[in-house]
């Protein structure tokens, strides 16, 4: 069931003065005029602009009285509003009891609202009314400039919000006609937010996690190599201030997730960099992998943990508290570590020499021997050969088999999917697509067996800092139940696994892979 | 989606102005609302100068019949939806006595808005029949108008032990309505009700001019004059009911 109303937002034309429009629309229109408004205010998004592709609009207002969230949701409905309190960011648990969280929260998850540019608008609401002057159409013409960008205020395009009223379908669809015939205006291409956004010189798509770069099957390996490595050394550069800042979770995760497909490129195509440099090279990128790390496994139990609780009956919750707080107490730690680090001279050198490696001449290409294939050959036939590797040492595994085995098929596995990613654009999707479902099956199984593993290890090592804790020896008659239950969930991700390898591995998806990415 | 209902035996108390104006207020919160105009005279309808007509009739929206995405009217209120009333509705205790479980009927019809609304706000025909009834199953809290006269306190009462013998029993606060300083009786039963009586809204709405003009500008009073004192005892009652449906 479905109430939307139609909305259309139109950017006025250049030259078109606002107040001439409201004098036109008047001639054709019982339009009635409200008194006009002014407000600036903040807008709020995920640093990769959830909100903003979900359509939602989130507004910190900031008047005389107590700031404001205002959230509007582009369907004609007026903003849901709650109080914003006073936060430098807004995680879930930040924000107000109501409308505002009740709508946020599912789209924000775990990630932090923040704010990303300024607005003052002044705001023009009109109404047109039918013949019984009943509201049938609502209009918000705006002018608008993002602030703190520059010396001066940059205008941003003045628009006309057209908002039907439901049940009057007939009046919005005259006056929209009349508007895009008569005073030829056209939809905003952007939203005020993504211009806002775009003026402060940021990407109003947000920071990326996919990365973008167009390359052709007969491009160089080097070449292409370097370029997906620049792409993603973009986002690890994007995401370090919100991880000094400790945002929120993501900005570390998603840091990680390009350094660890960044080693993957510089490890599946070795052969079209020098090996002294690439060495030294994916030794500093392992280095980084390796001061990240810990902060991050503790994220993980952290964000995990009310799920994990779910698991436990409800009358030992309270016992579980010193658990919760030690993580946290090691988490502030593993942070306060991974900042030093982050803002040492290690880190610092070795990300500019590694900056320096990916724009830098490579040397000659003897030493490289796969530098000038073209990285459709050389990409192809390292998918192929992973997904062989995979294959074997899937076959290779049975119950007895210890978790190591299913830990080294998962990282392998890792490596296939990065480069299927990264490079699967030069295959067609439909034979990609579902090669990445099946191994993301596969992926999710072994993640699991893997993740329960290292949570319930970590959940041990608490046991001694546990004991002199106030309410800790109780925590630690629990701790055994969730242990116990991480046990559980890992025997039976495992118990999932011949039936997801099955289908990674099945014959017909062997022949699709050498079909495809043979030589 | 919480729902509410204005209700009483009596007609004129100032149901559907609470209905409307409690209506009004909670869109301003932006809270997405609904207002089911139940009541065949259609007041709440002309207030919002919404056609007092559903497409089918009463007896098709009922028996769930009817898509009722089609009957829906937006108000002049931004957030504040209508389904508004029909003459048919006068027949409704036999629409509903023709269905099977007619005290669920209009919770049934109500279900599939719940993922648009955050309220619903039903103003009802004075009466005490299956339509009440199955108001009563369909409401989380009714919103009792009491003018203050000798008999009110009883009737309220009665209506608590109605109440009592139903399957699902909403939560119940009466505040009084029309209420007029300067005669002596007003003045007398609203000073003679126990302290911290959780049945009974600590506010009171006034018998004030402003509110009576909205049948003449067709406007909630909350949005034409949000200062009046009418204006601010709907403010100040619609806080109260918030609190209470946790809202």
């Amino acid at each position: 069931m479905t109430l939307e109303v139609p909305t259309h937002t139109f950017a006025l034309p250049d030259g078109v003065d606002p107040a001439a429009l409201v004098s036109f629309l008047a001639t054709r229109f019982d339009v009635v005029s409200e008194p006009p408004s002014s407000v600036t205010y903040t807008v709020l998004d995920t640093a990769d602009r959830r909100l903003g592709a979900e359509g939602l609009d989130l507004a910190l207002e900031t008047g005389r009285g107590e700031a404001t969230l205002a959230l509007r949701d582009g369907a004609g409905s007026p903003p849901a509003t709650g109080r914003a309190g006073r936060h430098r960011r807004w995680l879930a648990r930040d924000l107000p009891a109501g409308p505002v969280r009740d709508r946020l929260v599912p789209v924000i998850e775990m990630r932090a609202l923040l704010p990303l540019a300024r607005v003052q608008a002044d705001v023009q609401t009109l109404r047109v009314r039918n013949r019984d002057a009943k509201t049938v159409v609502r209009l918000r013409l705006t002018t608008h400039a993002a602030l703190d960008v520059g010396p001066e205020p940059v205008p941003l395009t003045p628009r006309l919000e057209v908002q039907g009223v439901l049940g009057y379908p007939r009046p919005v669809a005259r006056l929209v006609t009349v508007l895009t015939t008569e005073a030829g205006m056209v939809e905003a291409p952007a939203s005020t937010a993504d211009e806002a956004v775009a003026a402060t010189g940021a990407d109003p798509g947000g920071i990326r996690t996919k990365v973008r770069v167009a390359l052709a099957p007969d491009d160089r390996t080097d070449k292409a190599a370097r370029r997906v490595l620049r792409d993603l050394a973009g986002m690890v550069e994007a995401n370090l201030p919100g991880t000094l800042a400790d945002h929120d979770t993501e900005f570390l995760h998603d840091l990680r997730v390009a350094v660890r497909r960044s080693r993957s490129v510089l490890r599946e195509l070795k052969g079209a960099f020098p090996p002294d440099e690439l060495a030294r090279q994916r030794d500093a990128l392992k280095w980084i992998q390796a001061i990240t790390g810990p902060t991050r496994d503790l994220d993980v139990q952290l964000l995990e943990w009310d799920g994990l609780l779910a698991g436990v009956p409800a009358d030992r919750h309270a016992a579980l508290a010193p658990v919760r707080t030690l993580l946290a107490r090691h988490r502030a730690a593993a942070l306060r570590a991974l900042k030093r680090e982050l803002r040492g001279p290690g880190y610092r050198d070795a990300w500019a020499a590694y900056r320096t490696f990916l724009k830098a001449k490579l040397g000659p290409v003897d030493e490289r021997p796969d530098a000038v294939r073209p990285i459709a050959d050389v990409a192809g036939e390292r998918i192929r050969k992973v997904h062989a590797r995979m294959v074997e040492m899937g076959t290779a595994i049975d119950e007895s088999s210890p978790p190591d085995d299913l830990h080294d098929l998962r990282k392998r596995g890792k490596e296939l999917r990065y480069l299927l990613e990264l490079f699967g654009g030069l295959w067609p999707d439909d034979v990609v697509k579902p090669m990445v479902r099946s191994l993301k099956g596969l992926q999710d199984v072994l993640g699991t067996h893997q993740d329960r593993e290292v949570q319930a290890d970590h959940l041990r090592q608490l046991a001694d800092d546990l004991a002199g804790q106030v309410g800790g020896p109780e925590a630690l008659l629990v701790l055994g139940v969730l242990v116990d239950r991480l046990e559980a969930e890992q025997h039976d991700a495992r118990s999932h696994f011949a039936e997801r390898f099955a289908d990674f591995a099945s014959g017909k998806q062997q022949k699709l892979v050498a079909r495809t990415f043979g030589s | 989606m919480k729902v509410v209902a204005t209700y009483n035996i009596k007609g004129g108390v100032g149901k559907t102005s609470a209905a409307v104006n409690i209506a009004a207020l909670a869109a301003a919160d932006g809270l997405r609302t609904l207002l089911w105009d139940l009541d065949p005279q259609g007041a709440a309808s002309f207030l919002f100068r919404v056609r007092p007509k559903v497409r089918g009739g009463g007896r098709k929206l009922v028996r769930g019949r009817s898509d009722i995405t089609e009957v829906l009217r937006g108000t002049d209120v931004e957030g504040l939806d209508l389904l508004p009333a029909d003459f048919s509705y006068r027949h409704m205790d036999l629409v509903l006595d023709e269905s099977g479980k007619p005290t669920r009927r209009l919770r049934k019809v109500l279900a599939p808005l719940g993922e648009h609304y955050d309220l619903a706000v039903l103003d009802c025909p004075p009466s005490i029949s299956l339509v009440s009834e199955s108001v009563f199953d369909a409401a989380d809290a009714l919103l009792v108008p009491l003018i203050p006269s000798t008999l009110t306190l009883r009737t309220f009462e009665q209506l608590g032990d109605f109440l009592g013998e139903v399957d699902r029993r909403p939560d119940v606060l009466a505040f009084f309505s029309m209420v007029d300083r300067r005669k002596r009786l007003h003045r007398q039963v609203v000073e003679s009700l126990p302290q911290g009586r959780g049945d009974i809204a600590a506010t009171a709405v006034p018998a004030a001019t402003e509110v009576e003009l909205m049948g003449v500008d067709r406007t909630p009073v909350v949005v034409r004059s949000p200062r009046s004192r009418g204006a601010r005892a709907y403010a100040d009652l619609w806080a109260e009911l918030r609190t209470r449906l946790d809202l």
